[in-house]
């Protein structure tokens, strides 16, 4: 008995010794681990660590000292003369941030436009697609830490993200006069170029594509689609708890919304809208209230009598495509959905004859962007007559050429890509397109739509 | 000290019950004898619920469309598959970067929270409590919040962008699970089987390689295991620190399944599946049957 006691005690000696060399160890770990990242996380940025961060591209990229000579060659560079941004641009690697949900994009831009880039003008493009608010939380991030060089060249964006994103002196510019193909070929007057959801681009962002709100069905399934608002409720009435549309907030809800209020009001009474620079409730209510209106009318004849909507346009779409829901709505034909075999061959599209809304999608360089001379030449490639050709043929989306300004040839060339079953022509489109609201109308617009719609 | 004997004694009376398949050999005996029908039946339905899913993903990766009222689909593609294997994406590279990502996580987490634990669950210091707490801080943030601020300060400290930067804060993710997980473990285990290999002569290294090590081996396995599904199935927090630069699995899947996109999407989930799996079952059954014989020894 005695002799367990002596042991236990000098067991206890012999671990205070030990004792505190772990508390020492662990409790060091574990603090820097815990609070290291989430602590210094929190508090702002105030010190900008150049240094720091030049490190972090050096092991990525393989080419790594060509990236840096031309890196520093980049600071010097005279954007505006178009040599010397290709010279500068040569050996680069770009990176292109936007949205990755397209397979038939990512495939565009991976398989047609890259190996482009590379053979004619030795830059390597490499696309990170993924969300574009956490393209922009990424961006800020950097931003906010004073980082100079960061990991995003160019970005696809638009609309809201493009003004926040200008307003934060995130992006660099304005350099849409450095490229060749955007003073030959595109019209720098057209409001589509001019404007962005209202705010001016002034030369901040190049455009990238153009897309018009158009709805289909199945043919097969339906045999007259409804062309005006009208007839829109009544085909509502017919196919009851059949139709619906994403809530407004998802970007193709708001644009279905917008186009039912313009076939009520008129195109020219809801093109006001997209001129409003500091609108009020007040100021939108008055234009839009008889859609209103129109949208709480047609709410007993949607899906789950309109007491609910599907949260986004995928939700939707998955939802047409098992058989769920008559129509369907996007920007762009789902010319691509029917030759995967998602959609049968027999689906059409069609506009309202009172028309749809279309904007413009564009690409923006970051102002902390790495390699801003390789982010011009790849841009500038994207508005080449070849590159926006191919776009239409593969993608089918509308370009931003100006036709008028394009070699004979060249414009032959587009009117001679066939049309898809479900494509409308593009002429049919463009004689039939609404400007959409402008950035700040647009949450007044999803606003009001929830109050007047959704909860009445 | 004298105090907490009683209550190691009783926890690790009850651990023996605790430790899993790989201690537990009587009760598990006891449980085959009164194996019967209605035990059957909740077998069947549980494999149902884990099977059936799976079996529709594996459908949906070879469908292009599963419209009602079709029972089964009717029309197929290798869209998926080509996708996977296709020029544009580089499917083994993610692999490797995913599955790489994760064990470093696992090994570094596990180390840390055994270390944690060793200090939270054997010795009294100033601030103990605190720092338990500090353990579960992590679990408490929302996940983008904490993503935010990890973001900046790993741009601050050059980490962004990088491999490293991903794994460190994976680990960080992951550490709360792993520490309670081993916190637990080592209060059931007490220090008494250490405590006699001292007595016995023999040295710190030789008393954690014989002795602690394999009556922990299989907690350290769960948290490993832990650990690494908690960081393969990161994607938030990968794409902040890893600013599109580190493509993990998750990342380059994610995009398909916020667009709808289900057939990409299962072809994917299948991958992600199967990787996890493959390391789970390394993890679980193999290293597992390895450290319960020498359990045996221990508990026998």
């Amino acid at each position: 008995m005695k002799n367990d006691t002596t042991e236990a005690v000098l067991l206890e000696q012999n671990r205070i010794m030990t004792r505190r060399r772990f508390v020492g160890l662990s409790g060091a770990s574990l603090a820097v681990l815990m609070f290291g990242g989430t602590l210094a996380g929190c508090a702002g940025g105030d010190e900008a660590p150049a240094e720091g961060e030049s490190k972090q591209d050096a092991p990525a990229e393989s080419a790594s000292t060509d990236t840096t000579a031309a890196d520093s060659a980049a600071a010097d560079v005279d954007f505006a003369d178009w040599d010397a941004v290709l010279e500068a641009a040569k050996g680069q690697t770009v990176t292109w941030y936007g949205w990755g949900g397209d397979e038939a994009r990512n495939n565009w831009i991976n398989t047609v436009l890259a190996p482009a880039l590379k053979e004619k003008y030795d830059v390597t493009l490499e696309l990170v697609g993924m969300d574009i608010n956490d393209v922009l939380t990424q961006l800020s991030g950097e931003m906010q830490a004073g980082v100079e060089k960061g990991s995003i060249d160019f970005i696809w964006i638009n609309g809201e993200n493009f003004y926040s994103c200008k307003e934060n002196g995130y992006l660099w510019g304005p350099f849409t006069d450095y490229l060749p193909n955007f003073n030959d070929y595109i019209d720098p007057e057209s409001p589509e170029v001019l404007y962005d959801f209202g705010s001016p681009t002034e030369g901040y962002e190049c455009p990238y594509g153009k897309a018009q709100l158009q709805m289909w069905y199945d043919s097969k399934a339906i045999s007259d689609p409804p062309t005006t608002v009208d007839a829109f409720k009544a085909f509502c009435e017919q196919h009851k708890g059949q139709v619906t549309y994403p809530e407004p907030g998802d970007f193709v809800g708001t644009a279905f919304i917008s186009c039912l209020i313009a076939g009520v009001i008129g195109k020219e009474e809801f093109e006001k809208l997209s001129s409003m620079s500091e609108p009020t409730e007040e100021s939108v209510l008055e234009i839009v209230q008889p859609g209103l209106d129109y949208l709480r009318e047609l709410n007993p004849y949607l899906w789950k009598e309109g007491t609910t909507f599907p949260a986004d346009s995928p939700t939707v779409a998955t939802m047409y495509a098992d058989g769920e829901l008559v129509l369907n709505m996007g920007y762009g034909a789902p010319q691509e959905l029917v030759e995967t075999g998602q959609l049968p061959e027999s689906t059409r599209s069609f506009i309202f004859d009172s028309g749809t809304v279309g904007n413009s999608n564009f690409m923006a360089i970051a102002a902390n962007a790495p390699h801003k001379a390789a982010a011009l030449v790849a841009i500038n490639e994207v508005v080449s007559p070849e590159m926006q050709l191919s776009i239409y043929e593969d993608l089918s989306g509308i370009s931003v050429l100006d036709m008028t300004k394009l070699p004979e040839e060249d414009q032959q060339a587009f009117a001679d890509v066939p049309l898809g079953e479900t494509q409308i022509p593009l002429d049919e489109l463009l004689a039939h397109r609404v400007s959409e609201a402008s950035g700040p109308v647009i949450p007044i617009l999803e606003k009001l739509w929830l109050e007047q719609v959704a909860q009445a | 000290m004298s105090g907490q004997e009683p209550e190691v004694e009783a926890a690790r009376a009850a651990s023996a019950g605790t430790e899993g398949p790989a201690g537990g050999g009587r009760p598990r005996r006891c449980r085959r004898r009164k194996r019967n029908g209605a035990a059957w039946a909740l077998v069947a339905l549980q494999a149902l619920c884990v099977v059936g899913p799976v079996a529709i993903i594996v459908l949906w990766a070879f469908t292009s469309a599963w419209p009602w009222p079709l029972l089964f689909p009717e029309t197929f593609t290798t869209r998926g598959v080509e996708e996977l294997f296709g020029p544009s994406q580089r499917l083994g590279e993610v692999l490797a970067t995913s599955v790489g990502i994760a064990l470093a996580c696992a090994l570094l987490t596990v180390v840390v929270a055994t270390m944690a634990a060793a200090a939270l669950s054997r010795y009294r210091f100033c601030g103990r409590d605190v720092a338990r707490f500090a353990v579960l801080v992590p679990f408490l943030i929302p996940a983008t919040v904490f993503a935010m601020g990890v973001q900046v300060a790993f741009l601050r400290a050059g980490l962004s962008g990088t491999v490293v930067g991903v794994v460190v804060c994976h680990a960080i993710v992951a550490l709360p699970y792993a520490a309670l997980i081993m916190v637990d473990a080592m209060q059931a285990a007490g220090s008494r089987l250490e405590d006699q290999a001292r007595l016995c002569g023999a040295g710190p290294v030789r008393v954690w390689a014989t002795v602690t090590a394999p009556t922990l081996a299989p907690a350290l396995l769960s948290a490993a295991s832990m650990s690494y599904i908690l960081s393969f199935s990161q994607y938030f927090l990968t794409l902040l620190v890893g600013a599109g630069k580190v493509k993990t699995l998750a990342l380059v899947m994610f995009p398909y399944l916020s667009s709808g996109d289900r057939t990409i999407a299962s072809a994917y989930g299948i991958v992600f599946l199967a990787a996890t799996l493959a390391v789970f079952l390394l993890f679980e059954v193999l290293l597992r049957r390895q450290v319960s014989r020498e359990i045996d020894y221990f508990n026998g």
